[in-house]
């Protein structure tokens, strides 16, 4: 117990709780107890459930060793089919919800298989699928914006809050837990794993790593699709840009949560954490009334930062564990050393 | 010796954190000579070479090249001074020529621009100052490793090397490989160079060094020493602290009368073996020897299902079999296999030991559930630890924080954990220290003991000798014979070297 205190304590997690704790109470002051007011509160955690399920839905690519170029537009498509299909065709909201789930599993599947099948490098396959679904978006809701109206009950769900807090967030929370415990405790969470850190010994030890990426491409599109029945249920009406800004905080989320982006890890908590931290550089942007512009440089820089600094971690650790393993294999060829 | 030492080492101490790695050793290489390193895994030697060739600062002590004090802020410095490294792994541009890789650190030029005859012509006068028989215009690709290492020694030559060190350059190349870097340690020693050969094979560090330096737990335990002076059995005893005695093999009665559980007959395979029989029964060690290359590993894939049988049969048991991946061989018929690149194949780096070791079970202990629980993945993974001898700070330490015995023992341990019937086991010492190996060897025959049947393939005649029940001699990609283990060395290794070159032509 004690460990894993102190583990816990030397992680990344320990760094993005101080920041979070640190950031809250600066902006909170800043805003002079904005941020703390009924309204603050639920648009603070109203708008942070999407970002915890995209990173999420990112992390478990990252996790096997691929990654999910197109988890807005998964999402964006989701959120349009689901919308047209209750504002004309008349579909009711309880089966409405039910679209955007299958429609991002059906399209994290297709990823999936198209890698698996195909053998294409994933970044390839998944930027040609962004394309073709942010094309199928705009053909299913061209320039206009189908109102939230539509779907009534939907939006209230979107709106309730307990103890302050919308239910949304509860959800993505919900959603976070379920994908700590599927990795801990489920055979192919774990097959998953060992897919992502090393596809060799996995195949030598009888895992498949075409289930394993297939798997980890359809929950990655499930949990876009999650977000995309979040988005549906929070926001006043669905367009063409919904989806649109998702890309950069899918990744920046697990990346600064402790992800490895070679794969073979997962830090949920971390890219939960993360997320916070991104939000409350929004929230911090509309406070102090900045550009959004802003956003991106300051989130992008914190990226870059993040993975510097886990390189540094790196290097240091290998140099200390080459020393310690004095004959183990070389860390620094010489080739890297003499540039 | 009055002749001033190329490079000397004096008094070198470096520690890091918890650990005293180096601990004032000193050393001397004298020009044209071949200098043996010595010691167990993790006795220092890696350290030393990466305090002589400035990759780390040495505490205290100092590094005298020839004559000169020098202290070496990075690997370019020592470079610059004349001190060259082949590192055990190969080290070159996969996309660059041979000529390329030669001259790649210095490239010759001509009005600003890479003077392409030139590097043809210098890296063809390094290959020739080593009697090396290469085409500097083959791309690096078609080479194989040991052709790589010797491309390697001469791009040191190139920046004018002096002192040349080869971390363990025969831990993954063939005995004939070996013989024509023999020949290369030769040419720089008539050179007037100096030669650090670091080498867990003691027979041929007898064979082509000179002098010798036993490290131990971060001390020169043996300093510069005439290498003919001392006994193989002393310089084994200096390295491992305490007398071990020598390994006695068990007399162990191979059961001859039951079936075998693991049989090929007339097996042809899309890897290129044509007719391969062989057939191994329960409680039986059968070694496959032959040269790297020779198609053992390919072999054993072609029996896990990662090669097809195009031709022959498969029988486990008596039985034809069909086996199309790992985990048909593993839980339909328990048949494990133990691969040769633990690092690359075999371990998981960044999963705790017992991830790594629970991997092979997971399947049955999540049956019917699809959940895998912690403590019985412990409870299974536990008692191989403990069986094995594996030491781990605990089961949640990640797999890359070992050692490179300890990874080897993880990478078994998970196919014991399997409990399989047939287990094949591929290299299972190349690179470990004495000590460990020899748990390997214990371990080894008690699993045939138990009733497993195993196949073991090896590079190292003397470990075969010692293991195996009978040897099979593969040759490129087929059976060329097979020999009843008598266990004497002298014999046998007449035998299988006779069966290996009995229609190969000398390389």
């Amino acid at each position: 117990m004690n460990r894993s205190v102190s583990a816990l304590l030397r992680s990344q997690s320990a760094t993005l709780i101080a920041i979070v704790v640190v950031g809250t109470v600066l902006l909170g002051i800043a805003s002079q107890g904005d941020l703390f007011s009924p309204v603050g509160l639920r648009t603070f955690f109203q708008f942070l459930a999407v970002p915890i399920l995209i990173g999420l839905a990112q992390m478990i690519t990252v996790a096997v060793g691929q990654l999910n170029l197109a988890v807005g537009a998964i999402g964006g498509v989701a959120a349009a089919l689901s919308a047209v299909l209750m504002a004309d065709v008349g579909v009711p909201p309880l089966l409405g919800a039910l679209v955007p789930l299958v429609v991002g599993a059906l399209a994290g599947l297709g990823n999936g298989l198209l890698v698996m099948l195909t053998r294409i490098n994933g970044f390839i396959v998944t930027l040609a699928t962004m394309t073709i679904l942010l094309g199928a978006q705009y053909a299913l809701v061209g320039t206009r914006t189908v109102s939230a109206s539509n779907w009534e009950p939907l939006a209230a769900v979107g709106k309730a809050t307990v103890a302050g807090i919308p239910v949304i967030f509860f959800a993505a929370v919900a959603v976070a837990v379920v994908v700590a415990l599927a990795f801990r405790f489920t055979l192919t969470g774990r097959q998953l794993l060992a897919s992502g850190d090393n596809p060799e010994a996995a195949r030598l030890a009888g895992i498949s790593n075409d289930r394993s990426v297939v798997v980890a491409h359809t929950a990655s599109g499930l949990l876009c699709g999650v977000a995309a029945l979040v988005s549906l249920a929070s926001l006043p009406g669905v367009n063409q840009s919904v989806g649109g800004d998702w890309l950069l905080p899918s990744f920046a989320a697990p990346i600064i949560g402790g992800v490895a982006l070679t794969g073979g890890t997962v830090a949920v908590l971390g890219t939960v954490l993360a997320a916070t931290v991104v939000r409350l550089v929004d929230t911090a942007r509309a406070e102090f009334q900045l550009a959004p512009a802003w956003v991106n440089f300051v989130i992008g820089a914190v990226v870059l930062g993040t993975v510097a600094l886990d390189r540094v971690r790196q290097v240091r650790a290998e140099r200390r564990r080459g020393a310690l393993r004095a004959a183990g294999p070389q860390n620094v060829t010489p080739v890297e050393a003499t540039r | 010796m009055t002749t001033t030492p190329l490079l000397e080492a004096i008094g070198l101490s470096k520690s890091f954190p918890g650990v005293k790695a180096l601990d004032g050793v000193n050393l001397r290489l004298a020009p044209g000579s071949v200098h043996a390193l010595l010691g167990e895994n993790g006795a220092g030697k890696s350290t030393l070479i990466k305090a002589l060739t400035g990759v780390h600062r040495p505490d205290a002590g100092s590094i005298v090249v020839a004559g000169r004090e020098q202290r070496f802020a990075d690997p370019a410095a020592a470079r610059a001074a004349g001190i060259g490294v082949v590192h055990q792994e190969r080290n070159v541009i996969r996309s660059f020529t041979v000529g390329e890789n030669i001259v790649m650190e210095r490239m010759p030029r001509s009005a600003g621009r890479i003077d392409w005859s030139k590097v043809r012509g210098e890296a063809a006068a390094c290959l020739a100052l080593l009697d090396v028989d290469l085409d500097p215009a083959t791309p690096i690709t078609e080479l194989s490793s040991a052709q790589m290492q010797l491309v390697e020694i001469a791009r040191a030559l190139y920046t004018e090397t002096r002192v040349l060190l080869l971390d363990e350059p025969t831990a993954s190349i063939s005995g004939a490989e070996s013989d024509r870097l023999f020949r290369v340690v030769d040419r720089l020693r008539d050179d007037g160079r100096a030669v650090l050969f670091v080498s867990h094979k003691l027979e041929e560090v007898y064979a082509h060094c000179d002098t010798v330096t036993v490290l131990r737990d971060g001390e020169s335990v043996l300093e510069s020493q005439p290498l003919a002076e001392h006994a193989h059995d002393e310089i084994v005893d200096t390295m491992v602290g305490r007398s071990l005695g020598s390994l006695t093999v068990p007399t162990r009665s191979a059961p001859r009368d039951v079936a075998p559980a693991l049989e090929l007959d007339g097996v042809t395979t899309t890897a290129g073996h044509h007719d391969v029989s062989l057939a191994v029964r329960p409680g039986e060690i059968l070694g496959l020897y032959g040269l790297v290359g020779a198609g053992r590993t390919e072999l054993a894939h072609a029996i896990v299902g990662l090669e097809r049988i195009t031709a022959g049969e498969l029988r486990i048991d008596g039985s034809p079999a069909r086996i199309r991946s790992v985990r048909q061989a593993l839980q339909r018929h328990r048949l494990g296999y133990v691969t040769e690149n633990r690092k690359e194949e075999g371990v998981f780096l960044e999963q705790s030991i017992t991830r790594n070791i629970a991997v092979t079970v997971w399947s049955s202990l999540a049956r019917g559930t699809g959940l895998v629980s912690g403590r019985r993945e412990r409870e299974v993974v536990s008692r191989y630890v403990d069986d094995l001898d594996i030491r781990i700070s605990s089961l949640n330490q990640l797999a890359g924080r070992l050692s490179g015995g300890n990874q080897q023992k993880v990478s078994l341990a998970k196919w014991l954990a399997a409990s399989p019937r047939i287990l094949i086991i591929d290299e299972p010492t190349v690179g470990i220290d004495l000590r460990t190996k020899r748990a390997f060897y214990e371990l080894i025959w008690r699993l045939a003991d138990e009733g497993l049947a195993i196949l073991l393939i090896s590079s190292d005649l003397a470990e075969m000798i010692t293991l195996a029940d009978r040897v099979a001699v593969m040759d490129r990609f087929a059976i060329t014979g097979e020999v009843e283990n008598d266990h004497d060395y002298d014999s046998m290794s007449r035998e299988v070297i006779r069966l290996i070159h009995a229609d190969a032509d000398a390389l």
